[in-house]
């Protein structure tokens, strides 16, 4: 499998040298597969001081095919789905944009990228994009307080 | 530089995958070596590389990955980093690079199982092949279906893992272990103490360092701070002058009331959590009722002010507990005012109706009047009109009358009827005559 010592790379790279706000590990030991990553909230935008929890899932083709990254936290964001899933809108991530040369360390920050800079006119949630639009105080207060709620350190079980 | 056709490069590949190839990507490589030598799809320094049209370079094994797992036709296939069409075009890398790449050097595969050498890339090949021994072998006997190291092979060609009985422990060793568990493992060797120098079996060892009265132990308050280690015989009694050892049960007691100390901090914490929450719901709920109430009804009085005095408490949502009493209280009075205003509303309306009621039925009540009085004056006119008729008829009554009596039944009526013609000249209604004459004759005798 030559896909396996490439991901292994990605994750002894991102383990060593973390970027910003970004802290990754395997969901399980034996499965390369399955990443648990755990991003805070940029500063500045209404998800500060809160940390999301996020699995990405590798491919067995990967690189040549896409992983997909979805949210375990809800999050009040125009480009998350705001169900079970949660799963994010990422240009780059849709299967005839995504290069194999492209690394995981680039899709967590463009991901972390765009909890800071949502993109509301390529959003999955066209209501909370609406809201963003025509009432960002409105937005802003709602995200805070989903953040408060669901992604405050002592409800995501780092306390 | 030459060109290479896509299926030279497919068959190369094919070539390459045998078994006892040293997989080069899985080594450990210690030197660091320039990320521009790094091959962008397995991220490891480029393994027989090859250069696309638009100048990107890719291993030989890594192109075909990505050109077999490419969803449009080969001929299509676009580059993996910038997709250019590659249009068919795979060229060789100058010997420099290859070079670069190569000198790189990396562990033996075989470190897990002991092999220390550090070799350059492309010479680990060769080590494995020739020079390692602690490569793992094939055992000798085909049917024991185990793996010796190397140079563990019996040079004579026998399996080494028959298990052989020692004569210490009589425990069964494998052959090529032996000689390790006869000089050092087994069991039933004798060794000697190190604190107090007797000679003991092996197995033994452990029982004995825990009795043994030469040894070094610390004072069991070492936990609390007593810095002293003594042989086991002294260390009786330094326990009973030690003062630590006194205050133990006291320490103990202590860390216990920690505990449970920090045991209910943590659950007020979590209560507290859950009553902020309970507050912060509350809170906006109350923040959003005011700003749909007004625009129901944009008549009611105390509207405005109430709202001016709501809004900035529902922008500052931080605002203390206090602040949200205060709320709760003007928001009550504000739907009170309200109610207070509709009510009054209703009963206005309710008195504008009865009103209405009562003009209605005045209204019909003078004109069922006039309508009478009309009909009294109509009635007065038709019978002053009869009268008048009756007058003017009974002179001709009479001559009728005269008639009849004089002349037979059955020229009454033609003799009636000329006379008639001769007195029509004298009565207004010339056309009618006829008729008006039978009318009143029959009226004349009905009476």
């Amino acid at each position: 499998m030559g896909s396996q010592k490439r991901i292994a790379k990605e994750l002894a790279e991102l383990t060593e040298t973390a970027p910003e706000g970004i802290t990754v590990k395997l969901a399980d030991e034996s499965n390369l597969y399955i990443w648990n990553v755990y991003m805070e909230g940029p500063e500045n935008s209404p998800y500060q001081n809160g940390t999301f929890h996020l699995t990405l899932t590798l491919p067995t083709e990967y690189p040549f095919k896409p992983p997909t990254v979805s949210f375990r936290t809800k999050i009040y964001h125009p480009n998350v789905t705001n169900d079970d899933k949660g799963s994010m809108c990422l240009g780059m991530l849709r299967a005839d944009e995504w290069k194999p040369s492209s690394r995981i360390q680039a899709v967590l920050q463009f991901a972390r990228q765009l909890l800071a800079e949502p993109m509301p006119d390529d959003a999955v949630e066209g209501r909370i994009a609406e809201q963003y639009k025509s009432d960002f105080a409105r937005y802003e207060e709602v995200a805070r307080e989903w953040t408060r709620k669901y992604a405050s350190s002592s409800s995501s079980g780092r306390a | 530089m030459t060109n290479i056709t896509l299926e030279d490069l497919l068959v190369m590949e094919s070539n390459s995958d045998r078994d006892d190839v040293v997989d080069l990507r899985s080594l450990d490589y210690v030197s660091s070596y320039d990320d521009h030598l790094m091959c962008p799809i397995c991220h490891c320094p480029f393994i027989h590389p090859v250069r696309l049209k638009c100048d990107h370079v890719f291993c030989q094994k890594c192109l075909v990955s990505a050109i077999t797992t490419f969803a449009a036709a080969r001929d299509e296939f676009t580059c993996p980093t910038c997709r250019t069409h590659t249009g068919g075009v795979y060229l060789k890398l100058p010997r420099l690079l290859i070079n670069m790449c190569d000198e790189i050097r990396v562990r033996c595969p075989y470190r897990n199982e002991g092999c220390e050498e550090v070799a350059p890339r492309v010479f680990i090949q060769t080590h494995v092949d020739k020079y390692c021994g602690y490569r793992l072998m094939d055992c000798p006997l085909g049917s024991c279906g185990m793996k010796t190291r190397k140079k563990g092979l019996d040079p004579d060609g026998r399996c080494l893992h028959e298990l052989r009985q020692c004569t210490r422990c009589e425990g069964n060793i494998m052959e090529q272990d032996y000689g390790e568990h006869f000089s050092e493992l087994c069991p039933n060797l004798q060794t000697t103490c190190p604190d107090c120098q007797t000679s003991i079996l092996r197995r033994e060892l452990k029982q004995h360092a825990n009795s043994c009265p030469e040894s070094i132990h610390a004072c069991p308050a070492s936990k609390y701070g007593c810095p002293i280690q003594l042989k086991r015989g002294d260390l009786a009694t330094h326990e009973q002058t030690c003062p630590l050892i006194a205050m133990g049960p006291y320490f103990e007691a202590q860390n216990a009331r920690l505990d449970s100390l920090e045991l209910t901090i943590r659950h007020l914490k979590q209560r507290n959590e859950i009553f902020e929450d309970g507050l912060a719901n509350i809170r906006t709920t109350l923040a959003q009722s005011p700003t749909a109430v007004p625009v129901a009804d944009g008549r009611a009085t105390t509207s405005s002010p109430t709202r001016r005095s709501n809004d900035p408490a529902s922008s500052n949502s931080q605002s203390q507990i206090d602040s949200s009493n205060q709320y709760t209280a003007t928001t009550t009075n504000y739907l009170l005012s309200l109610h207070e205003s509709l009510r009054e509303e209703v009963g206005q309306l309710s008195h504008a109706i009865t009103d209405l009621d009562a003009r209605a039925s005045m209204a019909i009540m003078s004109e069922c009047l006039r309508i009478k009085e009309d009909m009294a004056h109509t009635n007065a006119a038709v019978s002053s009109v009869r009268m008048q008729v009756q007058w003017l008829l009974n002179p001709r009554l009479h001559q009728h009358q005269g008639a009849q009596r004089t002349g037979g039944a059955r020229t009454a009526t033609p003799a009636g009827s000329s006379p008639a013609a001769a007195a029509g000249p004298s009565t207004s209604t010339i056309p009618l005559r006829p008729r008006r004459l039978s009318d009143s004759g029959r009226e004349g005798t009905k009476l």
